[in-house]
C-alpha cells in the first residue's frame, strides 16, 4: 500500500485513476449497503466537469484543473485544509493550488481542522504561516474557520478575526442548509459536550458536519485513533444525524470506511507530513502519505461531492456522498 | 429434651446476634461512606472557592479579550494579561489551590478513572499524546510558548470539579496542571497525579 502510494505520486493521471478506483473496488467500500454511498473517482472521472478553457487557471504540475465537483447552482462550496500552519514552502504551494482551484470552483470559505499556527506565535508566526501564503484567498473574500490544534495557541487564536471563531474554543455556523459544528477536541469538558448536544438537537441544517483536530479513527502509526474522544462523541453524532465528520492531527490523507452512517475523513497533511505512516486496520478506504494535500467539497440537496487534490496538482481522492434521510430525521 | 432445647436458644442467640452485626456493619459502612462523601464535598467546595479567588484576580485585573484582526494586538492583550495576572499574586506558590487534601482528592479521582470501566481508552488518548521533552513548569509562571498542549481526556474530565471557562485541566507526563488559557499561566500544579499501570 505504501509503495503503491508512492508510485502512485509519479503516476500519469489515467494510470492514477485507474489504480485509485481498483484499491477503492478491492477494499469493497462500495459493495457496502451504508445509507451513504460513495460514487467512485473513476465513475465520476467518466464525466469530469475539466475545465480547459483558456485563462482558466493551471497547477503547479502544469496540467489544466481537474474538476470532479459538478458546480451546481446554489451548492455549498467549500475548501478542508489540515495541520497547516509550518510557514514551510509546502504549505505556500498548497495554498498556490487552492487559489488556482477557487477561481474555478468558487468556494468561499475554507474549514481549518486544527494546527493552524506551529511553534511560537508572534504576529510574524500569524502573517508568515497563515496570512501571506493565503493571501490571494483572503483577498478574494473567502473566510476561514477555524478549529484548534495542539500546537494552536487557544486563547490568542479564537481572538483572531480571520479565523471566524468570535472569542469562542468551539462553534457552529450555517452555510445555506449545511451546519457545521467547529470543536475543540484539545479539551472536550462536559460543558462542550452539553453545548454539542443541545446545538446538534436544535439544529434545522439538512446536512450537520463536524469538524475537530483530533481523529476518531485513524490508521496513522503516528497518533493512531483518539478513542476516549470517540466514547464521549459518536453517540451524539449517531443520535443527531451527523453526516460527515473532518479532522486532522495525523499527517496523512485518510477517507474511512462509513462508521453508522457517518463518513469521516482525516486530512492532516496541508502543511506538515509524515511519510509511510499507515498499518492495516480495514477501516481505512483510502490514504495517501507522499505528499500534501488539501481537499474542496460540494454540497448540493443530498449529495456532498468531495475531492482532495495533491501539492502537485493531481486528484488523489474523490467522490460523491448520499445523505442518508433516515439519520437525518433521527433528531 | 432440655439439652436439645438449650442448643436450639444458643443457635437463636448466635444467629440474632451475627445478623445484629452484618446490620450494625452495614450502618457503619454507610456512614463512613456518608462521612467520606461529606469530606469530599467539602473539599470540593474548598477548590472552588480558591478557584473563584483566583478569577477575581481577572477582573481586578480588567483582562481585555477582545477579537482582532491585528496580530500585534492580539500578542499584546495576552502579554498584558500574563503580566497582570503574574504581578497580582507574586507570592504564588505550588499548592496554593491544590493543597494536601486537595491534591488528595484529585489523585483518588483521576486514580479511579484510570482503574474504572473507562480507563483503558484514557490511558491510550494519554499515551497518544504528543511527546514533550523534560519540562521544569513552575507556577505563575507560563507555558512554554512554542510546545504543543496535551489534550485532557474527556472522560477524566467527566470526573473533575468542573471549572469556568478562564481554566482547564491539562497533564503534563504525570503531573495535573490547574493551566490560565487567557493569560497562559500555570495557576497550579499536582505532580504525580496520574499514576502509573
Amino acid at each position: 500500500m505504501l509503495s503503491r502510494n508512492h508510485k502512485h505520486e509519479f503516476m500519469p493521471r489515467r494510470i492514477a485513476l485507474i489504480s485509485t478506483a481498483c484499491v477503492l473496488w478491492i477494499s469493497g467500500a462500495w459493495s457496502q449497503s451504508a445509507p451513504l454511498t460513495v460514487t467512485p473517482a473513476a465513475a465520476l472521472a467518466r464525466n469530469p466537469v475539466a475545465v480547459q478553457e483558456p485563462g482558466v487557471p493551471r497547477t503547479a504540475s502544469g496540467n489544466g484543473l481537474d474538476i470532479k465537483l459538478p458546480l451546481q447552482q446554489n451548492s455549498v462550496r467549500f475548501a478542508v485544509i489540515g495541520d497547516s500552519g509550518t510557514g514551510d514552502r509546502e504549505q505556500y504551494e498548497v495554498a498556490r493550488e487552492m487559489e488556482a482551484y477557487r477561481e474555478a470552483v468558487k468556494f468561499d470559505f475554507v474549514i481549518m481542522l486544527g494546527d493552524n499556527i506551529y511553534g511560537s506565535h508572534s504576529p510574524r508566526d500569524f502573517e508568515k504561516k497563515f496570512e501571506e501564503p493565503y493571501r490571494p484567498l483572503l483577498d478574494a473574500g473567502v473566510k476561514f474557520y477555524a478549529s484548534l490544534g495542539n500546537h494552536d495557541d487557544p486563547n490568542g487564536e479564537s481572538l483572531y478575526k480571520p479565523f471566524n471563531m468570535g472569542g469562542k474554543r468551539y462553534y457552529a455556523f450555517r452555510k445555506g442548509e449545511v451546519a457545521f459544528f467547529a470543536l475543540d477536541s484539545n479539551y472536550m469538558d462536559p460543558r462542550q459536550l452539553e453545548w454539542l448536544d443541545q446545538n446538534l438537537k436544535s439544529s434545522q441544517g439538512t446536512w450537520k458536519i463536524c469538524f475537530f483536530h483530533h481523529p476518531l479513527f485513524n490508521d496513522g502509526r503516528h497518533h493512531g485513533p483518539d478513542i476516549d474522544l470517540r466514547s464521549q462523541l459518536l453517540p451524539l453524532f449517531e443520535r443527531y444525524g451527523v453526516s460527515a465528520v473532518f479532522s486532522g492531527h495525523e499527517h496523512v490523507y485518510q477517507r474511512i470506511k462509513p462508521e453508522n452512517n457517518i463518513y469521516y475523513f482525516v486530512l492532516g497533511n496541508s502543511g506538515k507530513l509524515m511519510t509511510h505512516d499507515f498499518h492495516e486496520s480495514g477501516e481505512r478506504v483510502k490514504g495517501f502519505d507522499t505528499d500534501r494535500t488539501f481537499m474542496i467539497v460540494e454540497i448540493a440537496g443530498d449529495k456532498l461531492y468531495f475531492q482532495v487534490i495533491s501539492r502537485g496538482g493531481q486528484t488523489i481522492d474523490s467522490g460523491e456522498l448520499t445523505r442518508n434521510a433516515a439519520s437525518a430525521q433521527s433528531h | 429434651m432440655t439439652q436439645r432445647r438449650g442448643r436450639e436458644e444458643t443457635e437463636m442467640l448466635d444467629h440474632l446476634f451475627l445478623k445484629r452485626l452484618s446490620i450494625a456493619m452495614l450502618m457503619l459502612t454507610a456512614g463512613l461512606a456518608a462521612a467520606q462523601e461529606a469530606n469530599d464535598a467539602a473539599v470540593v467546595k474548598d477548590f472552588e472557592g480558591r478557584v473563584q479567588k483566583y478569577l477575581d484576580l481577572h477582573k481586578t485585573a480588567d483582562i481585555t479579550k477582545k477579537p482582532t484582526d491585528s496580530p500585534d494586538k492580539l500578542v499584546d492583550q495576552k502579554q498584558q494579561a500574563e503580566e497582570k495576572i503574574q504581578q497580582s499574586r507574586p507570592g504564588a506558590k505550588q499548592g496554593d489551590i491544590f493543597t494536601s487534601q486537595i491534591g488528595a482528592y484529585f489523585k483518588k479521582q483521576i486514580t479511579a478513572t484510570l482503574s474504572g470501566p473507562q480507563g483503558d481508552k484514557v490511558r491510550a488518548s494519554l499515551r497518544r499524546a504528543e511527546p514533550l521533552p523534560d519540562l521544569r513548569l513552575q507556577v505563575n509562571q507560563p507555558y512554554p510558548a512554542n510546545l504543543p498542549l496535551q489534550s485532557t481526556p474527556p472522560t477524566l474530565l467527566l470526573n473533575l470539579p468542573r471549572l469556568p471557562g478562564e481554566l482547564q485541566y491539562r497533564i503534563v507526563g504525570s503531573t495535573l496542571l490547574l493551566f490560565d488559557t487567557a493569560a497562559n499561566l500555570i495557576v497550579d500544579l499536582l505532580p504525580n497525579a496520574v499514576s502509573k499501570p
